[in-house]
């Protein structure tokens, strides 16, 4: 060992990085946002969940309960009425409602309460703050109840999903989304970026191709590439992993295919802010993170702080992640506006960045 | 006046930011005629091809090629261009590189000849990443003039290739230049500029003198091609 020449590696690194400033860049500033991101994602956050409460009882004791609830720090109440809960769980605006049903009262009178819990049931956990704050709201139900104890027997139904609906279940159609994006992503950022620093780029732009035809025989060969992989990611996810799943398949497929397709497109745009390999890796972090943060994949875009929540509405993986769950959770099809808006955005995303490859194909040369 | 010039550049300077890659350069060159573009190294014989060939835009002055001004995409099917670096796919075969290039241009016949004239018909299946740098830059050659192009461009072709197969080339120059194909060739190789039918020589940007290789030696005042170069960029540094 010689510590010359172990210096000499040393500074020939360090000398390298000085004049390279995007990586300087991504290795101290990278982290700050991310971290800042992610601390601004959960302490920023609205987390508690808006329930509906239905108080039907017809006795005294429904209102002592329906208040407590009011007054829990585990959920946000609103008052309504049980006829509209199935649609305000529909169009997104509860995560659930509570039912006090007009007997309550009696109920507790003869020891056990049947309050109903209906669940949206898309989100896994969303249903723990409700379950608990309706459980504090028996405690001072039971201060009420003098000389007896009360069984509590909630009936707990869930709109999407059910009770064997779990995390990978929630997870997974946004994952699979996610999978194909980010590889295919990857493969065509650097592909593209070879024919830059190989010299091809140089020869095809002295024949008569013209640049759309290149953007647009890059993306079909990618798109093709990219469709076997989805299929792989379905099978796979459906009949292995067994992820929930209430939609059609191929709908599933046509949504993989749009996000492909924006990845394909996404890599030969970036492809063209990069000088090497190296600095096209750099743009994983850059492009991956703040959108696997922000999309919805983690934390429900309606949870974001406000500021936050804009910068959700302009990131293409929102809308393929939102379409994936409409989908696969709630058994979307092409009839449902919202599946429609996701695809139609995402689709939109994929012409505007072919639009935007093509344009910048130039630049480097000029 | 363009139909016997097969490229006519008029008066062109091309800048990067501050940097002046070509001032003021004007130069023809004939139908069927080997062009030698000769100058040492950042002389500005890169960017004078990718000029030509519409890959950059003059900052001033016009280049005219095949009669069309330039850029012009559609021009580009009648031109071959072989980058200074044997700009190949790596992963592909040597068939399949070649192929490519015949596809883009609209020709899918040739392939064979091509192959034949590089005498890389042998290895026709041979990976590229797996050539020796000789052979990569036949194929790149191969691939330039798969489509018989009106117009051969070649940014130092025979970088790298041995003595016997660099005669073998410009024997095969010769035939096509005879059949009508314009080659401007760049080199800073003085011994094959002996072979072009006429020379232009490049220094920082500018054309310093023009003329078959006879007319260069007697401006330069040597018989030897290469004292006669140095004798004129001297001059004109003074």
């Amino acid at each position: 060992m010689s510590g010359h020449r172990i210096r000499a590696i040393t500074r020939r690194l360090l000398q390298g990085f000085r004049r390279d400033h995007r990586t300087l860049a991504l290795l101290f500033v990278a982290p700050i946002v991310i971290l800042g991101l992610l601390g601004y994602l959960l302490r920023g956050s609205s987390s508690a969940p808006l329930v509906g409460i239905a108080n039907e009882d017809t006795g005294p004791l429904g209102a002592i309960v329906a208040d407590a609830l009011r007054h829990s720090s585990r959920i946000k109440s609103t008052d309504i009425s049980a006829a509209d809960g199935d649609a305000r769980l529909k169009d997104g605006s509860l995560v659930g409602y509570i039912v006090l049903p007009s007997n309550f009262s009696q109920q507790a009178q003869s020891g056990s309460v049947v309050p109903q819990v209906h669940l949206e049931g898309s989100q896994p956990g969303e249903d723990a703050p409700v379950m608990q704050a309706l459980q504090q709201a028996m405690i001072s139900l039971a201060s009420q109840v003098a000389g007896r104890s009360v069984n509590f027997q909630p009936q707990v139904t869930y709109l999407y999903g059910g009770r064997n609906y779990d995390t990978l279940d929630y997870f997974g159609a946004a994952f699979i989304g996610l999978v194909v994006f980010f590889l295919v992503f990857v493969i065509t950022i650097v592909s593209f970026l070879n024919e830059r620093t190989q010299g091809t780029l140089e020869r095809l732009m002295a024949s008569p191709l013209r640049r759309g035809e290149i953007v647009v025989g890059y993306m079909l060969g990618f798109t093709a590439l990219a469709l076997i992989q989805s299929i792989e990611v379905l099978v796979f996810a459906l009949a292995v992993l067994r992820i929930h799943n209430q939609g059609n398949v191929f709908l599933i497929f046509g949504m993989e295919a749009l996000m492909a397709i924006a990845a394909v497109n996404l890599g030969i745009f970036l492809s063209m802010f990069a000088r090497s390999e190296f600095q096209a890796v750099q743009f994983i972090p850059l492009v991956v993170v703040p959108q696997v943060l922000l999309s919805g994949i983690i934390f429900p875009v309606s949870t974001e702080p406000t500021i936050l929540q804009w910068l959700s509405d302009v990131l293409p993986l929102t809308y393929a992640v939102d379409g994936m769950r409409d989908i696969m959770v709630k058994g979307a099809d092409l009839t449902s506006p919202p599946l429609l808006l996701d695809a139609g955005v995402v689709a939109g995303f994929c012409v505007l960045l072919i639009a935007a490859g093509t344009a910048t194909l130039r630049r480097r040369l000029g | 006046m363009s139909e016997t010039y097969a490229v006519d550049i008029q008066d062109v300077s091309k800048s990067f930011g501050a940097y002046k890659a070509l001032n003021g350069v004007t130069l023809r060159v004939r139908r069927g005629e080997i062009y030698g573009l000769l100058g040492p190294n950042g002389a500005g014989k890169t960017t004078l091809i990718r000029l030509i060939c519409g890959l950059l835009e003059a900052s001033a002055g016009t280049v005219t090629m095949l009669g069309q001004r330039m850029p012009n995409v559609a021009v580009l099917r009648q031109v071959g261009y072989m980058t200074q670096q044997a700009a190949l796919y790596p992963g592909l075969s040597v068939e399949e590189n070649v192929a490519f290039f015949a596809a883009i241009n609209g020709a899918d016949a040739g392939i064979k000849a091509a192959l034949e004239l590089v005498q890389l018909y042998d290895r026709r299946k041979s990976v590229v990443a797996t050539l020796s740098g000789g052979m990569r830059q036949r194929c790149s050659l191969a691939c330039a003039l798969v489509h018989r192009p009106e117009l051969l461009l070649l940014d130092e072709p025979t970088v790298g290739i041995d003595p016997q197969l660099r005669v073998q080339f410009w024997e095969s120059f010769r035939r096509m230049a005879a059949g009508g194909t314009t080659i401007i060739v760049s080199s800073h190789v003085m011994d094959e500029a002996d072979r072009c039918q006429r020379l232009g020589l490049i220094q920082y940007g500018r054309l310093l003198a023009e003329g078959t290789p006879a007319e260069i030696r007697s401006q330069g005042g040597s018989q030897n091609l290469e004292e006669a170069f140095l004798a004129l960029a001297g001059r004109k540094d003074s």
